[in-house]
């Protein structure tokens, strides 16, 4: 059914030139999927977060007739908003009506969107609010999040995805309400334009909207220059010294496969078998975790899964044209720290070396083909897939998972293990209040210590003898130490 | 899975999103979808509701019991405890291949705990349903783990601890709850004190004590909603469930006296953030016969929503606070009305506390608008069919619903009350409820030099 409708709007969206993906339902509920192909990637050099905060001026500020008092005012009996998400390439705003309330509450997003206030001192408290998001939010208040975003920071170095979407301190402070205003005119587009509707919306809605948005300007598409990330000589870390209780680690490199490339099936089945997100099932989760309750979880990525701490499923709507790799290892207790680590990268070799077991890969492909339906449970979320599968020309999601899943064998998925993952050249972020210390032991060739709250079981205390001394190949003079107030400065 | 923080933000959400809602009629249902609430005779109780997702069935296990049942001293944390080790396995279904019948099932699954409440919840596909409820049923009454398998967990749990000490706010949250109460179990935060986290390992014989005590039928509720057959389900919950033994114990909750004065605190915190004020006041506990209760949601929404005045002036246009906001959370005991800030120069914070001070007074001394009133009551009638998008947010809101009265019935009764608040009820409330003898101030502020600029 969700299938057969998916592709419905794949099928229209191909003869139009504002692309359009629609899932008519007979819900009570209309969701707007708004997107523009375009974000931090064309931000200027010295400008980042420009994308962001243009955004953030959208949907936080007022329109040309309405203050932002008067939205937020008018939006709240409706109990709806409009929120916006901003990655490399794709920029979204979203929302939510009964449809009751729809035609009063397009009019607010009509305006919000096309006709924006660009209000001064809307743009002062928005700027603000991004600074203190880096601040406060990023290298205050996330040990975590912050890991994951210098390890991509240094992974794309020099590349353009070599700035944080969200921005940084200094170049923040600098944007100006005209470049904002210029950046609008050039990325927000016709062509840049996909709309996005699902649920009990009227027929004729979606045509309405198109016809609205068509006075946008017209333009080629923003075009980004191909991604290639460096690819590293050696294993480096990069330890961010901030005073913290214990010590996040984020470690990866990239892969040269996306979603609608020949391995992207193979690849998220071993993702699904190795660390699936949030889920206590992962090899890594089980052999960290559960069997030597070291923290609170260690999961694999293969695509960019940004606020996984607050979300149990991927956000839809962040695409890219490079990933990475990323092994996530949450909070570990200082004297475990080094230990853990090598724990990971022992698991890592392993994967590499042996591949998915017999006994394992039958059930992880069982789990897959039907997880993917949980994936796009709300309509929301089925809306948000549909746009990604336009974006990278795949065929709906869910179809597309579970057709690719079946035909796989585990000789195919190990060999693109081996073919796409490795142990070596890997790009290893801490933080930790003692960094010289972790350096030091990080580089040592001693055994790292781990001690249990009860002794494991045999076979795990003769495993920890090879995991103490298991070498991660980091030499002393690829280890960087950073203030964490020089993240994203 | 077992991700109790992120168990409490949802439970926290939920208090947002779906508190009383108003219907013009007050005896319209506003809960859409039919249900039926069957007793076994254990006492477990079975809450089945059919809804249009296809393929797929939720279901969440709901144990009355959180970090308020809590009562020994040096033990506070093992509701939480316990919702880990709920995933430790029984002898017919060891962890492993628990996980992997999970697995197999492609089912999403985790669990949170709360002040009131413990849950397990689990989404997949429809014919998978018999086995994992027998599967279920197995581990809430055999569970078995030794006492080295206890350490290990005890691990996982000071992990969790760890991953959220990087937040000022966790630790704000835990110093308020200090301060404010003296006695009862609120004073302490889901997670548990720390010196008791790090006491864990040696507790076994208590972990077992508490489940013998808590795992039983009359504390336990079980939601299922989706893609069923309410008939079929009552008779798989009765073959594997039904032979579950009633329990006897019966917690005797610490009862808080009365607050004697205003109290105060404050958190130095080691590293840079923005100054963080939260102003709270003893206030009651969760009702649907009672307007109190209700009047004190309404009061946070009109007094310190984004459309509030105060908001607007401190927030919008002074730009003095990059946030503030208000809750009126629902809890089974008296528990905090909590107005929390966050202000962008530490030389700001008396004046933004004095901010607040003046609108309570205002909303102590006048009326609230009427127009403003509706404003609120409607909100509250479109967000809550915005908040239930599939069988699992629809077992999601009911599971919060259950903790606190074990029905959903008590959604449409609480929204009726919502629906008949006037602004004399508003007004009444702020005075009997946001008065200096029931007050607690908690600060945090960096360390002087780093201190927030901007």
């Amino acid at each position: 059914m969700k299938i057969a409708i998916a592709i419905f709007a794949f099928a229209a969206a191909a003869f139009a030139q504002v692309r359009t993906v629609t899932l008519p339902g007979k819900s009570a509920v209309v969701n707007l999927r708004i997107v523009f192909t375009t974000g931090a990637v064309v931000d200027p050099p010295g400008k980042s977060g420009l994308a962001k905060l243009t955004a953030a001026m959208l949907t936080g500020g007022g329109t040309k007739d309405l203050t932002y008092k008067q939205v937020v005012d008018a939006m709240y009996p409706m109990a709806t908003s409009l929120g916006s998400q901003v990655d490399q390439e794709m920029t979204v705003f979203t929302g939510a009506t009964h449809v009751d309330n729809l035609d009063a509450y397009y009019k607010l997003v009509r305006a919000m969107l096309l006709e924006p206030g660009w209000r001064e001192e809307d743009f002062r408290r928005l700027k603000d609010q991004a600074v203190n998001a880096l601040r406060t939010g990023l290298r205050g208040a996330n040990d975590e999040e912050l890991g994951k975003e210098v390890l991509y920071a240094k992974v794309y170095a020099g590349s353009p995805y070599g700035f944080y979407s969200q921005g940084a301190v200094s170049a923040l402070e600098g944007i100006t309400l005209d470049e904002l205003k210029a950046f609008y005119k050039q990325h927000y587009t016709q062509s840049n334009l996909i709309l996005g509707f699902a649920g009990g919306y009227p027929a004729a809605f979606p045509a309405q909207v198109k016809k609205d948005f068509a006075g946008l300007t017209e333009k080629d598409e923003t075009k980004v220059a191909a991604v290639k990330p460096k690819a590293l000589d050696h294993t480096k870390a990069t330890i961010v010294e901030k005073n913290t209780r214990s010590v996040a680690y984020s470690l990866g490199f990239p892969i040269d496969v996306k979603r609608g490339d020949a391995d992207y099936p193979a690849l998220l089945l071993m993702q699904s078998y190795f660390g699936p997100h949030r889920m206590s099932t992962g090899r890594l989760f089980q052999r960290i975790r559960e069997i030597r309750g070291i923290n609170y979880g260690d999961y694999a990525y293969i695509e960019y899964f940004p606020r996984g701490m607050n979300m149990f499923q991927p956000p839809t709507n962040i695409v890219r044209s490079s990933q990475i790799f990323q092994i996530w290892i949450r909070p570990v207790e200082e004297p475990a720290a080094v230990y853990t680590l090598r724990l990971a990268m022992y698991e890592l070799s392993k994967l590499i070396q042996e591949g998915i077991p017999a006994e394992d890969f039958d059930r992880t492909k069982e789990f897959l083909t039907k997880y993917v339906n949980v994936l796009t449970s709300t309509k929301d979320a089925e809306l948000g897939y549909a746009i990604d599968s336009l974006y990278y020309g795949t065929p709906p999601y869910v179809k597309y998972v579970k057709d690719a899943i079946a035909k796989l064998t585990r000789e195919q998925v190990n060999a693109a293990i081996k073919k796409h993952l490795r142990a070596d050249r890997v790009q290893i972020v801490a933080v930790s209040r003692n960094a010289d210390a972790l350096k030091k032991q990080l580089v040592s060739a001693d055994a790292a210590p781990i001690q249990y709250n009860s002794p494991p079981p045999a076979a795990v205390l003769d495993e920890d003898k090879k995991v103490g001394p298991w070498s991660i190949g980091l030499r002393a003079q690829d280890v960087e130490i950073i203030p964490v107030d020089s993240v994203f400065p | 899975m077992l991700d109790s923080a992120m168990g409490a933000l949802r439970l926290l959400l939920w208090i947002c999103a779906a508190s009383p809602l108003f219907t013009a009629a007050a005896q319209n249902k506003v809960f859409p979808y039919p249900y039926a609430q069957e007793d076994l005779p254990n006492g477990l109780r079975l809450v089945t509701i059919p809804t249009d997702a296809p393929n797929l069935v939720s279901v969440y296990i709901v144990v009355q019991t959180g970090s308020r049942n809590e009562v020994d001293r040096g033990n506070t944390g093992f509701a939480h405890l316990f919702e880990h080790m709920m995933f430790r396995g029984t002898a017919k279904y060891p962890p492993e291949k628990y996980g992997q019948v999970l697995q197999q099932a492609g089912a999403a699954s985790n669990a949170y705990t709360s002040d009131d409440l413990t849950v397990y919840h689990t989404t997949f596909s429809k014919e998978d349903l018999p086995v994992i409820l027998a599967m279920e049923a197995d581990r809430f009454q055999s569970l078995k783990y030794s006492p080295e398998v206890f350490k290990t967990e005890a691990g996982a749990v000071l992990g969790e601890y760890n991953k959220n000490s990087s937040n000022p706010q966790s630790k704000l949250a835990e110093e308020l709850r200090k301060t404010a109460f003296d006695r009862h179990t609120y004073q302490h935060t889901t997670m548990g004190f720390l010196p008791d986290i790090q006491d864990m390992p040696n507790q076994y014989e208590y972990s077992l004590k508490f489940f013998d005590r808590y795992y039983r039928p009359e504390y336990t509720t079980i939601v299922v909603t989706g893609d069923i057959d309410a008939k079929k389900v009552r008779a798989l919950v009765d073959q594997s469930w039904g032979g579950w033994k009633r329990g006897t114990y019966h917690p005797d909750i610490p009862v808080e006296p009365d607050q004697a004065g205003a109290r105060e605190s404050h958190v130095d915190w080691p590293s840079p953030t923005l100054p963080l004020l939260t102003v709270a006041f003893r206030a009651p506990a969760y009702s649907d016969t009672d307007k109190e209760w209700s009047a004190l949601v309404a009061l946070a929404r009109l007094a310190f929503s984004p459309t509030s005045a105060l908001y607007q002036k401190l927030v919008v246009t002074e730009q003095k606070a990059d946030g503030i906001n208000a809750s009126m959370p629902a809890r089974v005991d008296p528990t905090l009305f909590t107005i929390s800030a966050r202000v962008k120069r530490v030389e700001d914070m008396s004046y933004v506390r004095a901010q607040i001070f003046a609108t309570i007074e205002q909303f102590q001394q006048q009326l609230a608008a009427a127009d403003q009133l509706k404003a609120i009551k409607s909100r509250e009638r479109y967000q809550f069919p915005l908040g239930l998008e599939d069988s699992d947010s629809v077992a999601d809101t009911v599971a919060g619903f259950v903790g606190l009265r074990r029905t959903p019935d008590t959604i449409d009764k609480s929204f009726a009350l919502f629906g008949a608040l006037t602004p004399e009820d508003i007004r009444a409330a702020a005075r009997k409820y946001l008065v200096e003898s029931r007050r607690t101030i908690v600060t945090l502020t960096p360390p002087a030099t780093s201190g927030g600029k901007r």
